[in-house]
């Protein structure tokens, strides 16, 4: 068993080396691909931070003062729930204190000040408002008079510019995973290719191999790990550059006035690591899936 | 050891390379298969160890039917067999040493007996202080004694043959011939392919010759004719 292992690790490397430029490409180009899907995955959730509270078209929040009684709170919600026609209010949502606490982390994300302010006593809760009518006016003079309602401090609606960053949110999604998809393809058939010249230069030794009984797996795993291998550093090289980049984003968005909205445009760096490792698991897949194919349909020599 | 039944392969629709084969090889045999280029004698040896499989008939080999064995049984039954070519086959970046090892290697023996094997195998073939040449440093007849050193190492049941005497002169060839006797006499059952009168000839060993895929005679103590 030792030996085997030995063996497997012993010929991948030297087929590594073997093949340099090819095996540059490849990585070069895996590397690439996976930047991309990080950076989609990256984008996708800075644009999430800054429409978490309109999500599922929310476009009005009523904010309920933190220290509201629960019969002011309940006044609300029949007031709300009283024009059927215009509210939809089998989506009418309430966010406690705690809920719109988790929200308040993602939106100031950006923004530590005006998050150390809040806790989960003085924040506001909130009431989600998806309304049925296609009428702004009406969803408008409806707000002016929940506005004056005991118990509510402030009724927020959605803006025409969350519409165009959630148009433009969408759209930047759909070109970068496209592109990340094409150049993920184009990684798997760099790295088949570099694999299936690796088996061509060593035809002899697995005609050899083959003749003597070795197993296609002992044959096929060296060949397989170096595909492996080549996906894994492709995927290293991507997490630097993310990290980099997310680096200097964040850097960016720091000296921006706080408030703007630009500042909810940042991901945590637990979010970060997380992505890296999908980075790094799909890098790995990338690798095995190009090998394993070059490997299973160049054995027959 | 070995059984053909009604073997029959084709390359191709026309091109018939074995029609209705049927022998029978004991243990411990040494069977010459001869007839001019493309009668069906490599044919016949890449159907004994499942490099082709027959279009119509049975092959079996130690009692099994090989033809019913799955493909991923296929290394395990060509433990059994070693290979011995015309060309030699042999791989020209590694040494002597390293080229007997690599059969063991690649079926997964431990290094201690590895390194124990192969100086008693290349002692054997009469190539004792010749471990760390490589292929080109060596005449033909060395060349092919490393690689029957390669297909005898893992102590085979058969040993398949394919014109080994070739690429090699008379006298060469004599001692290759003296190799495989000594062999055979260990109790490892030889078939050689051959095209070569005089080895087989001076053998007087069973022959079975091939007119264009068909077994024209089978015949003990045979010679060439």
């Amino acid at each position: 068993m030792i030996a085997k292992i030995t063996y497997a690790f012993r010929e991948m490397w030297a087929s590594f080396r073997r093949n340099l430029t090819l095996t540059a490409a490849a990585i070069l180009t895996s590397a690439i691909a996976l930047l991309l899907v990080g950076a989609t995955l990256l984008i996708q959730r800075a644009f999430d931070n800054l429409l978490v509270q309109w999500r599922g078209d929310v476009e009005m929040i009523v904010f309920i003062r933190s220290d509201a009684s629960p019969e002011q709170i309940s006044l609300v919600d029949q007031t709300i729930r009283s024009s059927p026609t215009i509210i939809d209010t089998e989506k009418l949502a309430y966010l406690d204190k705690a809920q719109t606490y988790e929200e308040a982390k993602r939106i100031f994300v950006g923004d530590p000040v005006t998050l150390s302010l809040l806790t989960p006593e003085n924040i506001p809760s909130q009431f989600k408002v998806v309304p049925i009518t296609q009428d702004p006016a009406l969803v408008r003079s409806l707000s002016e008079q929940y506005r004056s309602l005991p118990g509510v401090e402030d009724v927020a609606l959605a803006e025409d510019e969350f519409q165009v960053i959630s148009t433009l949110s969408g759209f930047v999604r759909t070109v970068t995973l496209v592109m990340s998809l094409v150049l993920l393809v184009v990684a798997v058939g760099l790295i088949w290719n570099t694999i299936r010249t690796a088996m061509f230069a060593r035809r002899r030794e697995i005609e050899v191999m083959k003749l003597v009984g070795a197993t296609n797996w002992f044959i096929r795993i060296p060949f397989m790990l170096e595909g492996l291998l080549q996906g894994l550093i492709g995927a290293v090289v991507s997490c630097g550059g993310l990290w980099v980049l997310n680096s200097a984003w964040t850097n960016g968005v720091a000296s921006f006035k706080p408030g703007t909205g630009i500042s909810s445009l940042v991901v945590p760096s637990s979010y970060l690591s997380g992505v890296m490792l999908m980075i790094l698991a799909i890098g790995a897949v990338v690798g095995a899936v190009g090998s394993a194919i070059a490997a299973s349909r160049f054995l027959d020599v | 050891m070995i059984r053909l039944e009604n073997v029959t392969k084709r390359y191709g629709a026309e091109n018939v390379a074995v029609r209705d084969a049927s022998f029978d090889v004991a243990k411990g045999d040494f069977v010459f298969l001869v007839g001019p280029s493309g009668s069906g004698k490599s044919t016949l040896l890449r159907l004994i160890n499942r490099q082709e499989r027959p279009e119509r008939g049975d092959v079996w080999v130690a009692g099994r039917n090989i033809n019913e064995i799955s493909d991923s049984r296929v290394p395990f039954l060509r433990r059994n067999m070693g290979n011995v070519f015309q060309d030699y086959k042999l791989l020209t970046n590694k040494t002597v040493f390293e080229n007997v090892a690599f059969a063991l290697e690649v079926i997964g023996k431990p290094r201690h007996m590895v390194s124990r094997q192969v100086p008693i195998v290349l002692d054997l073939v009469g190539l004792a202080g010749k471990e760390d040449r490589f292929p080109h440093q060596l005449s033909g007849g060395e060349q092919q004694r490393v690689s029957i050193a390669r297909a005898f190492v893992n102590r085979p049941l058969i040993l398949l043959a394919d014109e080994p005497t070739g690429n090699l002169d008379p006298a060469t060839g004599e001692g290759i011939m003296a190799l495989l006797d000594e062999i055979n006499t260990t109790g490892t059952t030889v078939v050689m392919a051959t095209h070569d009168h005089r080895v087989v000839n001076a053998m007087r060993r069973r022959v079975i010759q091939l007119d264009r895929g068909v077994i024209v005679r089978d015949q003990e103590r045979g010679v060439y004719e």
